[in-house]
């Protein structure tokens, strides 16, 4: 490459540091995606190197597979690369490719076979006839850490049971309570109606209460709510 | 007032404060007359927030780098197609 080609002219400059003023993107970040809209191979290897840490940790988190989650590391950087101009700085860059990877992980997991999973009906609260709440008491298990959990253990303990729903709840509670994404814009991402998603988040996070119950005790769990 | 099954069904929005604030009220009445659901929200509150937790520890957090052969593949795969 020409040292005239590496120049990047003014109103270039000046057209990604308005991206940068609208979106805070850095400068790092402007001189990436105007190399990426470019097609500079290297602007793909920094782009690879700089964003994969994040793109691999969404995709174990969405698809709890390391393998399935190595393909579509590789599927998310060329969906990266295809659609940057269709990145418009309204959002902060690395939000932007976090986005693109949780789409890559839904697409990955429509292609799968659909695991086996536990049914969270009886893990939902119960009613009697007057509407009134039936408390129901879990079992706990008789576990080694039990009843002393230490912080990453409990952590553990979270994660393993947020990896037990089924994915059609499992998904809105890591966009919306993990990843931060609204209501509108988990409906969106899922393609599915905000009521079902406010239903589905509702169900998720009641069953997951179920399931820590029977290891976690809520009167030692000192979190900030 | 709300039974335990209808404030069920507002919880979240409750929670979420996006009720109008009639229901909110009705919500708020609710948890002060009844002990089961107020001790439930409480847990439910927990929960939300033992989940943000789980994925805010060091070792979950985003790695500084990802192995080399999988850059490689990356780079591999873009110029395959």
């Amino acid at each position: 490459m020409t040292h005239a080609q590496d120049v990047i002219t003014e109103s270039e400059i000046a057209g990604q540091l308005e991206i940068a003023c609208e979106s805070r993107t850095s400068d790092a970040e402007a001189v990436l995606i105007h190399s990426l809209r470019s097609r500079e191979d290297s602007g793909y290897e920094t782009l690879v190197r700089s964003y994969g840490p994040l793109v691999m940790a969404t995709a174990n988190r969405y698809l709890r597979s390391q393998d399935d989650a190595a393909d579509c590391f590789q599927d998310t950087f060329i969906a990266i690369f295809e659609s940057i101009d269709s990145f418009q700085g309204r959002s902060p860059f690395r939000f932007w490719v976090r986005g693109v990877t949780i789409n890559q992980c839904l697409m990955t997991l429509r292609k799968r076979k659909r695991r086996r999973e536990e049914s969270i009906e009886h893990m939902l609260p119960m009613f009697n006839d007057r509407g009134r709440r039936i408390e129901v008491a879990s079992p706990r298990q008789k576990s080694e850490i039990g009843e002393s959990l230490d912080a990453e253990q409990r952590r553990q303990v979270v994660r393993e049971n947020i990896d037990r729903l089924p994915d059609k709840y499992r998904l809105v509670l890591l966009l919306r309570d993990i990843d931060g994404y609204s209501t509108r814009e988990a409906a969106s991402i899922l393609g599915i109606e905000v009521n079902a998603v406010k239903t589905r988040l509702h169900r998720a996070r009641s069953a997951l209460k179920h399931m820590l119950e029977q290891t976690i005790d809520w009167k030692h769990c000192h979190v900030d709510v | 007032m709300l039974t335990c099954k209808q404030f069920d069904e507002f919880m979240a929005d409750y929670l979420g404060d996006g009720l109008p604030i009639w229901q909110k009220y009705m919500c708020w009445l609710h948890v002060k007359m009844c002990r089961e659901c107020a001790y439930f929200m409480q847990q439910y509150r927990k929960t939300i927030a033992l989940g943000k937790n789980a994925f805010e520890s060091p070792d979950d957090a985003v790695p500084d780098s990802v192995p080399e052969e999988l850059v490689k593949a990356a780079m591999a795969h873009r110029k395959s197609r």
